[in-house]
């Protein structure tokens, strides 16, 4: 082993500890009421767990080198996935926690009294989760495979174990506070490198103010090659497809089972709010630095490492060749590397630039165990949320309401193991690269539920006839969709990525039609409907709003 | 419990209804407005940047989050004016939890 993989195997053990650690402190101190204590937490410190619990792979690993690649097509995932927030902050978080249930297959079977509803929102809740996890452990794969300069495969085994033991340990309880702790890993791993490569290149330490510039060079730069410019609009794809990708993640966001899952732990529909703010506050430091990590990596591969003859290649290209991940192959055959000639993968840009630009082996194990945190805060997250759809969904209120908490306990713990086990496989050899399989379980929360919770929060005329159709149709034209565009028949120029600007506008509409053509829901459900346009102070009951402002003052 | 005026109930909801999609027109034009022009933004420079890549990897993000601030500050005091009490709503919201 060489000094690199010891310093970022340490500094991963060290976090590891700390997370572990923090989950046994909060469980020994709040047993008794886990719901209740963690229905208080105040709206700061949830923000920061949205982050942590947000921000995957795909956005640690993943962000900057996809708009490396793409220049300013990729600008669409920083739009999209903070623009989300702004639907799931207005339109769905405090009216659904007013709702007060625990996930979104149990708002959606109660909002519209519907077991077979329960049933499909919860196997769909199940299928985006997954789909979303395969991401994080292919990411995992990518981090490990590095540290260990071994392939990317093998480091995705490695990782799916460590994932099933940290998700077991872990458990369900604690996570709000080690996602806050990963959360604050994984901001510093990353503003970091940038700070420094910012120093190297501008000698300006802040590198949101300094980058512009460095984006500027790379146009003349790319101009001087003769490709087209780094930030030239739909270079890479079409105008309609950025749109649709941008739309995608923005309902995608919003309608994620385990981000809502989140906005239930605060305590009223204003700390909803509150939360949501500053969750994006969190997750804009990261999405703001992304663009101008991609910056100066282009800059520095451009600069320092094209143009450079093979054979005097640094130490760290044999590394990453050795992950499968970049490709250095002189095409022309005169012993100099073009840069046409570099194939670097999305996935290793953010890993490899502090390499490149010879930061030292600490900043190099920090983003490296930064990587490692966003991809087990996500992945914990969505393993929870697989686990109570099917724990808590199917098996307590479908197939057995008298089950004992043990039962219901064992019946969650084999999901865990079995979805882990199943990802890990299909992760194993991914059917894409992290951003876009991420974009996938986007498209399909947004194609799923996105139309169905909105309407079923605004609309009090939406029934079940309507949301089971909205959700059915829904989910299997965007599956459809992604399948169909994965293998080149697309409309409008719409790729697979973008499928939620397909899926979404037909579930509305067919959620629309159904519901009026068939009974409206009862009158009991359409005042708990129109009751969550108030806060709770305020309820609806009978035609006539009410205000509770007796006694306890 | 006091029945409220149902103008005075509409009111609240209206206040509230008008910020959301206020809120929401801004932030579109921020983001889809800007993608839509992207070419004709262009030719501007903001930060060093062109307009439309500065818009896509700052300015859009930034007017998110000052939507977000915007939204919860209007919203704490629209509550206000309709003499909502933010712990009273603690106490009923604890209660009308489903618990299983």
């Amino acid at each position: 082993m060489d000094q690199q993989t010891i310093v970022s195997l340490l500094l991963i053990l060290a976090t590891f500890g700390l997370y572990i650690g923090i989950s046994v402190y909060n469980r020994a101190k709040a047993t008794s009421d886990f719901y209740v204590a963690s229905r208080g937490v105040p709206p700061v410190w949830n923000g920061m767990a949205i982050g942590g619990d947000w921000m995957s792979a795909a956005s640690f690993i993943g962000m900057a080198g996809t708009v490396m690649i793409l220049g300013y097509d990729g600008l669409a995932y920083i739009m999209g996935w903070t623009g989300g927030y702004l639907f799931l902050t207005f339109l769905l978080a405090p009216q659904l926690r007013k709702y007060g249930r625990y996930t979104v297959p149990e708002f959606i079977g109660d909002r519209f009294d519907s077991n077979a509803a329960r049933l499909i929102a919860a196997i769909a809740t199940i299928i985006i989760s997954f789909t979303y996890i395969i991401g994080q452990l292919s990411g995992s794969g990518v981090v490990i495979g590095r540290i260990l300069s071994i392939d990317a495969m093998y480091g995705t085994m490695i990782g799916v174990v460590v994932i099933a033991i940290y998700a077991t340990l872990g458990g369900m309880k604690g996570i709000t506070w080690t996602q806050v702790a990963q959360y604050m890993i994984l901001i510093v791993a990353y503003i970091i490198p940038i700070v420094f490569m910012s120093l190297q290149i501008t000698s300006n330490p802040l590198p949101w103010l300094t980058y512009g510039k460095i984006v500027s060079e790379l146009g003349e730069l790319d101009r001087a090659l003769g490709v087209s410019e780094y930030f030239a609009p739909f270079a890479e794809s079409d105008k309609s497809q950025f749109i649709a990708l941008m739309f995608t993640l923005m309902v995608g966001t919003a309608a994620l089972p385990h981000v809502i899952v989140r906005f239930y732990t605060v305590t009223t529909m204003k700390a909803a709010r509150w939360s949501g703010a500053w969750a994006l506050v969190f997750i804009a430091l990261l999405y703001l630095s992304a663009p101008a990590y991609a910056a100066f990596s282009r800059f520095i591969l451009m600069t320092r490492v094209a143009g450079q003859p093979l054979d005097q290649l640094p130490a760290w290209t044999e590394n990453w060749v050795n992950t499968g991940r970049l490709q250095l192959a002189d095409a022309n055959g005169d012993g100099i590397l073009q840069w046409s000639e570099i194939v670097i993968s999305n996935d290793i840009v953010v890993m490899a630039t502090p390499e490149i630009a010879n930061l030292g082996v600490f900043v190099i194990g920090l983003v490296a165990a930064g990587a490692m945190a966003a991809a087990l805060s996500t992945a914990g997250g969505l393993l929870i949320t697989i686990s109570s759809s099917f724990a808590h969904d199917i098996y307590y209120r479908l197939m057995k309401p008298d089950a004992s908490d043990q039962k219901r306990l064992a019946a969650g713990r084999w999901a865990i193991v079995i979805a882990t086990v199943v990802a890990g496989a299909v992760a194993l050899n991914p059917p894409g690269v992290i951003t876009q399989i991420v974009a996938w379980a986007f498209a399909l929360a947004g194609g799923t539920f996105f139309p169905v919770l909105l309407l079923g929060v605004w609309w009090k005329r939406a029934n079940k006839q309507g949301a089971i159709a909205g959700m059915l149709v829904g989910l299997s034209v965007t599956l459809t969709y992604i399948f169909l565009a994965n293998n080149g028949i697309t409309l409008f120029g719409i790729q697979d990525t973008g499928a939620g600007l397909i899926g979404v506008p037909i579930n509305f509409v067919v959620t629309y039609l159904v519901s009026k053509m068939t009974v409206a829901p009862s009158q009991k459900l359409q005042d708990e409907v129109v009751d969550l346009r108030y806060p709770e102070q305020m309820s609806y009951k009978d035609g006539e709003v009410w205000m509770d402002d007796a006694a306890g003052k | 419990m006091r029945k409220i005026d149902k103008n005075v109930a509409d009111a609240y909801f209206r206040a509230r209804t008008m910020l959301v999609v206020i809120c929401l027109i801004i932030g579109g034009l921020a983001s889809f407005g800007v993608v839509a022009f992207a070419e004709r933004l262009s030719q501007f420079t903001i930060m060093g940047m062109p307009a439309h890549y500065y818009m896509g990897a700052q300015g859009a993000v930034v007017t998110f989050v000052v939507l977000l601030f915007a939204n919860a500050i209007i919203s704490d005091r629209i509550d206000k004016k309709f003499g909502i009490d933010e712990e009273h709503n603690t106490r009923v919201s604890a209660g009308k939890v489903l618990d299983h």
